[in-house]
């Protein structure tokens, strides 16, 4: 019946080229939207995910890695001590403005860590290293704010918050949701360079569960120790994090909407035309269901013909994604295109083609048998 | 031994809003192997809806109606489809055949619907097609044959149906009179040399002489019948 339906869509090619162009715009789409989404969610926690540690002991309520307040920075010593903690480091996040080299500045986010453990700091380097903000002002700029801060070299100087720092290390990878290009530096100088932060406060506490100790139980302990601030699992501050930028900005909202919207044009352009190819071939259906084959026999070939637009239309959106993947790079997006992703989509594909396919099943099981009579 | 076809008091009324149409009444017939019978009739006589019943697309709303000693007229819908695989054939005026498949395709998907496959259901539609004439057509789609050549094709695949019963609606209704006699006399040749019980329903009466017996409708009544003589 797969053979069959096969023929039936290469025999009108006009209306399967169409039908085909219909479903790879809207696959097409569907692959782009949730890319692009996912793609944002992932640059939203790219500095959590890329952390080492388990725990994060933020100020209390902070909605999200980017806007959170500082709190006394004595907890972080609490935090060390805690039975089944193996390491703790403090991490600043804050934002800053940049001096262009023509004039003018740009806003962007200060990350401030140890440079001794490495912890918060670039987990990719392509020059320079993460140990050279020591002991001075220097900074690593990822290479993503080039286009944002022109093209920057290790060596060169930009004023940061009136403050000199030297180039020291170009990191790759780290990328903010907001576009404020990341700018790495010891703890020290951005404690020191944001003066509302304050010389004995930090913005994260960063720990480690000790081998033999449960994160949670970790989390739990530390909760009930430490006042004023949260303390989440890495999994949970980062998941916060996506949720803040996905369901409160109305990002997530505007994504899914588009993506829904795509699903169903793609299934009203595939049932339209497998309806109407049901209702040109009624007769010959009718004659089929007339020499003995059930309805189940004639449905194959109904669902063969979605099926085989669903697969097409994938496949080629597939391409196209895949293709495109460079040039969303190039516009300073993250495009995510995951095993899990393509099997979400390839998932999403069949269920609009099947479900587009069952006006037409309707159709066939109340075929009239007087219509085979007619000449 | 059991005939293909015996009705008993068949009636099939159809309600029209409250208003009750009877389209078949009071039929008795008994059909056997080997017999070509034609159904005569004006339009609206019940002929066709005599042989959809006969063909079990429509059920009769009274009366007894026996394939080969089996009573169909009682069974469900769900059964239906099994009794027709294995009972009845059908042609068409139209010949609807699937636009998109070759002459040796369309009869193919008959025979893999029958459950034939492979190279076993590859021979068989050619043998079959070879027996019509089509033998040069086997590739061709409908759009590049004759009328009678499709009529042909749709003999092909009633045949590939290989039941004992074909059912024919106007076969000659949109053939000229040289193909459509061609088709008929294939009929009445399969009929004779395979068994098959051919019920054919016209209005085309230059074609009588090829019935072996010929039933005449009006107002869903048989109220005549013609033999051939010897």
């Amino acid at each position: 019946m797969f053979y069959v339906a096969l023929r039936i869509l290469l025999y009108d090619k006009i209306r399967s080229f169409i039908t085909l162009l219909g479903v790879v715009f809207a696959v097409g789409l569907i692959f782009a939207q949730l890319g692009i989404f996912l793609g944002l969610m992932e640059t939203s926690s790219v500095i959590i995910d890329h952390t080492p540690g388990d725990i994060w002991v933020t100020s209390k309520n902070s909605k999200n890695f980017d806007f959170s307040q500082p709190f006394p920075e004595y907890l972080y010593h609490h935090v060390r001590s805690e039975d089944g903690v193996q390491w703790a480091e403090k991490l600043i996040v804050t934002w800053a403005l940049i001096k262009q080299k023509e004039g003018g500045t740009e806003q962007i986010e200060i990350v401030g860590y140890n440079p001794d453990s490495g912890v918060g700091g670039p987990w990719e380097m392509k020059a320079g290293d993460i140990r050279n903000v020591k002991n001075g002002n220097f900074a690593i700029v990822d290479e993503s704010a080039m286009r944002r801060l022109g093209n920057i070299r290790v060596g060169e100087y930009r004023d940061i918050l009136f403050r000199r720092l030297q180039i020291v290390g170009i990191s790759r990878g780290a990328k903010s949701f907001t576009t404020a290009p990341l700018v790495f530096t010891s703890y020290k100088l951005a404690q020191g360079l944001v003066g509302w932060i304050g010389p004995d406060n930090t913005v994260f506490v960063v720990a480690k569960a000790a081998p033999g100790y449960s994160v949670a139980t970790v989390v739990e302990r530390l909760k009930k120790r430490l006042k004023g601030v949260d303390v989440y699992t890495k999994e949970a501050f980062s998941m916060k994090t996506r949720l803040y930028w996905a369901v409160e900005t109305g990002v997530g909202f505007s994504f899914m909407l588009t993506i829904l919207i795509s699903f169903f044009v793609g299934m009203l352009i595939v049932g339209q035309t497998i309806y109407n190819s049901t209702v040109e071939h009624i007769k010959e259906f009718g004659t089929l269901k007339a020499l003995g084959a059930s309805n189940f026999e004639i449905y194959k070939i109904i669902f063969s013909q979605a099926l085989i637009n669903a697969l097409a239309g994938y496949l080629l959106s597939l391409i196209i994604t895949i293709l495109s993947v460079k040039i969303y790079e190039s516009t300073d997006m993250v495009m995510v295109v995951k095993g899990w992703v393509n099997l979400l989509v390839l998932g999403l594909t069949l269920l609009m083609c099947v479900s587009a396919a069952f006006v037409s099943i309707r159709k066939i099981k109340k075929i009239d048998p007087a219509i085979l009579f007619r000449g | 031994m059991d005939k293909p076809i015996v009705t008993r008091n068949l009636c099939k009324i159809y309600q029209e809003g409250r208003v009750e149409v009877t389209a078949v009444s009071s039929a008795d017939l008994t059909l056997g192997e080997g017999e070509v019978v034609g159904l005569f009739g004006p339009s609206g006589s019940g002929k066709t809806t005599l042989l959809s019943i006969l063909g079990c697309i429509l059920r009769p709303t009274s009366g007894s109606l026996m394939l080969y000693g089996k009573e169909v007229s009682d069974m469900s819908e769900a059964d239906l489809p099994f009794i027709r695989k294995k009972y009845i054939s059908f042609i068409f005026q139209g010949f609807n055949l699937f636009p998109a498949l070759t002459v040796h395709e369309n009869v193919m998907l008959v025979l893999k619907l029958k459950g034939v496959k492979g190279e076993v259901a590859e021979r068989r539609a050619t043998e079959l097609l070879t027996e019509v004439g089509l033998e040069e057509r086997i590739d061709f789609l409908p759009r590049d044959l004759s009328g009678g050549q499709k009529q042909r094709v749709a003999v092909a695949r009633a045949l590939a149906a290989d039941a004992p019963v074909i059912l024919a609606d106007e076969p000659t209704g949109n053939l000229d009179f040289s193909n459509g006699r061609k088709v008929m006399e294939l009929l009445k040749n399969l009929a004779a040399e395979r068994k098959r019980c051919v019920v054919v329903a016209t209005h085309d009466n230059r074609i009588e002489d090829i019935f072996d017996r010929i039933l005449f409708m009006e107002d869903g009544k048989i109220v005549r019948e013609k033999r051939r003589s010897p």
